[in-house]
């Protein structure tokens, strides 16, 4: 009778519950905020029996597949929930863990600190820990690292990937800043700017240089086995000009020396960042990490704080193009990376661009030492018994004056 | 101006030892520590006699490294050092040479006649070289004068003699009249009168006080009357200041003046068979002496052609410095004095706008064997910007040249200013520059014909004049401004902001030598964008958090960076507080003088040091039989030593000079 009556109802209840799930999913994904407007909607209740609704959405919230939320824009709303999804929170043992689990997988890709669970939660400390415990074992969530954060601990839904919030974007492979891949990239960034801001000249210009190319003659193999001795520091003019000569494209005629001249003013090819993307996206290097033109942007930022390029503006076109470009070096990258490719060099991180510009200061041992502040005549440190400058003069066969303690510089 | 810390100070004094002897130096060092001071007070401070006083006082006074002040109705003279001129013996080198260069080496050997004698009595300098000439007519031209001019300043200038086999620089007093009128005219020699030897202190005190007696009597009253004196002093210091060319005016006066110069432009310096006399306007009883200021002005320009080399390289820097040439050819000063250049700011204000040197002017004074096709890459003409191709030809607006550009390019030029970071409307630019047309557009003004004439599909070849716009405009484009196109076919140089540019340029090259390039990206950024919290940098910079800490805290200690604490709340736990980073280039650049001074002054004393030590060696090559035949008369190993010490104090001298180079761009330029 009435308990007949009651099962009745009840299966009549989970029709309408499934009804109403499966019409729901259908409208839309999981972060759909759906109102009470939005259900009857549907057209699942009849009759648009808001009591009905209400028993029905309980019934749906009990089972943890919808997820009732207050937004301020539509009041109260709900999202559903997968089944899979459902049924590990209807599988929790505890409420605690129901509370834990829920408030991770609120937290959704940029995960969660365990401090955060317990102070919003008001948990003691020890019944947060079980019940992560817990969760961790059952494979639900996963500790992660947020680069922002690096030392705390921090917890995330085992089904999600971390946020670029918190893996730090491309920049970054387990959670450290991949320098090598950056490096990498900064070279070819550069190489790029540097071939398509400056014209290759093969005027023999009267300089010294000129010379080194027939000191040593082009090599194939030996090359290759020098760079790996010269490669990644700053090169010699003489290491130019060999390079230079051994060049497939060059030929014979090792006299003339490559230079890059600055393009005359108006020149409107500079390249910009959207054209140097491309290029990055269409060389294929960054094969699992996708670029976009801010992480572009970011590179090319750093290479102009480190002087190697400047902005400049032709019209209304953005460039961007090497800086002294008369100083630059002449080999072409894909030289280079036939050398990586070889597997060489490999370990060595690309350093471009010329030597800084000195001037009395930094060529003077004063402006490097150590003990600058210290010295002083009549001190214990002093310009009348310094090594260095004994060093920088090339007389240290003079006698050696009472100053041992001072370590000379690497 | 100067600031004179202990390193300057001990600088100066040892400067003056170099060249003046020890016992000006102690004077000197002795003003320089206990402030302006009476014979009789110095002679208690040094315990020297007053004989001996007398003699060291008369020897800086003569080298204008004193002031002295004398209140009427007291007995004895205020003496003060003049530390700039002190510091300017260290420029001695650099400015004979630059003599050499621009004026040719018969100037340079009146110039150092002047450098070692100090200031000096028109008369005497003539009797001086009389006496040379003489000599050496009837050495037959053999003997050069290197026991009485060369030898002594031969250390701090660096340079080694001079090859002078062919018999005195200076061929005859009418050679050497022409040469002081061209100096004079140069600026780079003016007159010396009474108020020279006054501190800027005195000179302003006595002008207030000759502005308060003659125009206000009754005192002043309002802030009208106070603005007029202001004027009133700026005025009276001009007056002095201008006291200094009142030969170089007399000169230009002189109607002969301009047509001996010619002569020598036109002729050259081959050799000296005028047989003009003494120029009348020369008062022989006149005194003339280095004018350094004039002489800055030139330095500057080196300095600026060397960092246009640095930048672009050597023809468009050669172009730069025939510009500069012309351009500060009657530019008295680097940096003009606001108590006294205000007022006349305001009354030549368009004179100096119009401070600018045109195209013409330029290629007229270029050497013709520079070849003006070097140092700029070719680009097809649909490749340069038609705003750009318009600047080639002849009418860029009378405002900064990448501005120019909008003009043309722009359908939508009004938005221009806000488009400045963004580069969405490229393809839309693209659109535009690939369309012929604008070429054609460009075309239709008058004087586009003759570039349109030259230039031939692929390899045009340039006419000179187009050429040398290039270079120009290549200048005008940089981002340090090294020229700004102001006219049509007309260009100047902001000199203020462009040494800043220079300032900057050198101060990252210090910090990239002694902090690598990441530190200068770190500096940069923080240039760029103002005080940063340490968290905010790693992102921005793409460095790992704890190189980065450490990078900081190293270029903190170096003064490159500075940081500043800002608690979060009243309780100011450090713990919990944000810093800040900041960068102040001002800051680091006058750390970096300080340190500089220091370096020259430890470079002259391990001089000193190496003096002491190879004592022996220097004492021998003093004696008269051995002096000027070192090689020959000295032990083989005293002589090795002996050569090996000339190589180090070239080598230091030649660092004090660097150095200098260096003070010069942060404290005058
Ligand atoms: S110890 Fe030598 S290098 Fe260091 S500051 Fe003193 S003089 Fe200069």
């Amino acid at each position: 009778m009435a308990s007949t009556k009651m099962a009745d109802d009840s299966a009549k209840l989970q029709i309408l519950k499934d009804a109403l799930y499966e019409e729901i999913r259908q409208h839309g994904s999981e972060t759909r905020l759906f109102t009470q407007r939005d259900l009857l909607d549907l057209n699942i209740i009849p009759n648009n029996d808001l009591l009905l609704l209400v028993r029905v959405v309980q019934g749906l919230t009990d089972d943890k597949l919808l997820v009732g939320t207050t937004n301020h824009h539509a009041g109260l709303a709900w999202r559903w929930r997968s089944r899979e999804e459902a049924k590990k929170y209807t599988s929790l043992p505890n409420d605690e863990t129901v509370m834990v689990y829920s408030i991770i997988d609120e937290a959704g890709a940029d995960g969660i600190w365990n401090r955060t669970i317990k102070n919003k939660l008001n948990m003691h400390e020890a019944v947060v820990k079980n019940c992560i415990k817990f969760l961790e074992s059952k494979g639900y969530i996963a500790s992660m690292k947020n680069v922002e954060h690096p030392n705390k601990k921090m917890y995330i839904k085992a089904t999600l990937r971390p946020s670029e919030r918190a893996t730090g974007g491309p920049w970054f492979t387990d959670g450290e800043l991949d320098t090598a891949f950056i490096s990498e990239l900064e070279g070819i960034v550069f190489e790029y700017i540097k071939t398509r801001s400056a014209y290759r000249s093969s005027q023999v210009q009267p300089t010294a240089f000129s010379s080194g190319g027939t000191a040593k003659p082009p090599k194939k193999g030996a090359v290759t086995a020098d760079s790996t001795t010269a490669r990644g520091t700053k090169r010699s003019a003489t290491d130019i000009s060999t390079d230079d000569t051994s060049a497939p494209a060059r030929g014979g005629s090792a006299k003339s020396r490559h230079v890059f001249l600055p393009m005359p003013a108006g020149y409107r090819h500079y390249p910009t960042v959207a054209e140097i993307a491309k290029f990055i996206h269409d060389t294929g290097i960054t094969n699992n990490t996708t670029l976009g033109e801010a992480d572009i942007q970011q590179l090319v930022d750093v290479l102009t704080y480190d002087g190697l390029i400047e902005p400049v503006r032709v019209g209304r076109r953005r460039g961007y193009r090497v800086t002294r470009a008369m100083k630059q070096d002449t080999v072409p990258f894909q030289k280079r990376a036939k050398e990586r490719e070889a597997g060489i060099g490999l370990d060595q991180p690309l350093a471009p661009g010329p030597e800084p510009l000195s001037n009395g200061l930094t060529e003077a041992p004063c402006g490097r030492c150590p003990v600058f502040e210290l010295c002083e005549e009549g001190g214990p440190v002093s310009p009348s018994n310094c090594v260095y400058f004994l060093q920088w003069l090339d007389v240290e066969d003079l006698p050696k004056a009472v100053a041992p303690n001072v370590a000379l510089p690497p | 101006m100067m600031l004179v810390t202990k390193p300057v100070a001990e600088l100066c004094a040892l400067l003056i030892d170099e060249l003046h002897g020890e016992l000006p130096s102690r004077i000197f060092a002795t003003l320089l520590s206990k402030g302006r001071s009476t014979l009789p007070q110095l002679s208690q401070y040094t315990s020297m006699t007053l004989r001996q006083l007398r003699h060291g006082v008369a020897v800086l006074l003569q080298h204008n490294l004193l002031f002295y002040h004398l209140d009427p109705g007291t007995e004895f003279a205020f003496y003060e050092a003049n530390a700039e001129h002190a510091y300017n013996l260290v420029r001695t080198g650099k400015i004979l040479e630059m003599i050499d260069t621009s004026f040719g080496a018969p100037a340079k050997d009146v110039m150092q006649s002047l450098l070692l004698s100090g200031q000096t009595r028109i008369s005497d300098l003539v009797a001086a070289y009389q006496d040379k000439i003489e000599q050496a007519t009837k050495a037959g031209g053999i003997v050069g004068d290197e026991d009485d001019f060369g030898a002594e300043t031969n250390g701090v200038n660096g340079d080694s003699h001079p090859a002078k086999n062919t018999g005195p620089q200076v061929k005859s007093t009418a050679h050497l009249n022409s040469i002081i009128c061209r100096l004079v005219e140069a600026e780079v020699i003016d007159v010396v009168h009474p108020k020279t030897f006054e501190s800027s202190h005195d000179v302003l005190k006595t002008v207030e006080k000759e502005a308060m007696d003659k125009h206000f009597p009754a005192g002043i009253k309002g802030n009208k009357a106070k603005i007029e004196l202001q004027e009133r002093i700026a005025e009276g210091l001009r007056k002095v200041r201008d006291e200094c060319k009142s030969l170089k005016r007399k000169l230009e006066q002189n109607g002969s003046a301009a047509k001996r110069r010619k002569l020598f432009t036109g002729v050259g310096m081959t050799n000296g068979t005028y047989e003009e006399d003494i120029d009348p306007a020369l008062d022989p009883k006149q005194v003339i002496r280095i004018n350094y200021e004039k002489c800055l002005v030139d330095l500057r320009n080196r300095r600026l052609v060397q960092f246009a080399t640095d930048i672009f390289g050597e023809t468009t820097a050669y172009v730069y410095g025939v510009l500069l040439k012309l351009l500060t050819k009657d530019l008295p000063r680097c940096r003009s004095d606001p108590a006294m250049d205000v007022g006349e700011d305001k009354d030549d204000d368009d004179e100096k706008g119009r401070r600018s040197v045109t195209t013409d002017q330029i290629l007229d004074n270029l050497k013709t064997s520079v070849d003006l096709s070097l140092g700029i890459g070719k680009a097809e003409k649909r490749q340069i910007s038609s705003a750009a191709a318009e600047k080639v030809e002849l009418y860029p607006p009378k405002k900064k040249v990448l501005i120019a550009e909008a003009e043309v390019d722009g359908e939508a030029s009004p938005d221009e200013d806000e488009d400045d970071s963004d580069s969405s409307e490229e393809s839309d630019y693209d659109s535009d520059y690939k369309a012929p047309t604008t070429n054609g557009v460009n075309g239709t003004h008058g004087t586009k014909v003759k570039f349109d004439e030259s230039a031939a599909p692929k390899e045009r070849r340039l006419d000179r004049p187009t050429q040398l716009r290039q270079h120009l405009l290549l200048l005008s484009e940089s981002r340090q401004h090294f020229v700004r196109h102001c006219g049509p076919n007309e260009w100047t140089v902001d000199f203020v902001p462009l040494i800043n540019a220079l300032r900057e340029a050198e101060l990252d090259s210090v910090i990239e030598r002694t902090s690598g390039r990441q530190g200068l990206r770190l500096v940069r950024i923080l240039r760029a964008k103002g005080k940063l919290d340490e968290k905010a940098l790693p992102n921005v910079a793409l460095m790992r958090k704890p190189e980065l800490q450490q990078k900081m805290l190293e270029m903190q200690t170096a003064g490159f960076v500075h940081v500043q604490e800002v608690p979060r709340d009243l309780k100011a736990d450090v713990k919990k507080s944000f810093f800040l980073w900041f960068c102040d280039v001002d800051r680091s650049l006058n750390r970096l003088l300080d340190t500089s001074y220091k370096t020259m002054l430890h470079c002259m004393q391990v001089l000193e040091a190496l003096r002491q030590k190879e004592r022996d060696v220097l004492e021998t090559t003093k004696r008269t039989d051995v002096r000027g035949r070192e090689k020959d008369t000295m032990r083989k190993e005293y002589y090795e030593r002996y050569s090996r010490f000339l190589e180090c104090e070239r080598k230091l001298f030649a660092q004090v000079m660097r150095l200098d180079d260096f003070v010069s761009v942060l404290r005058d330029f």
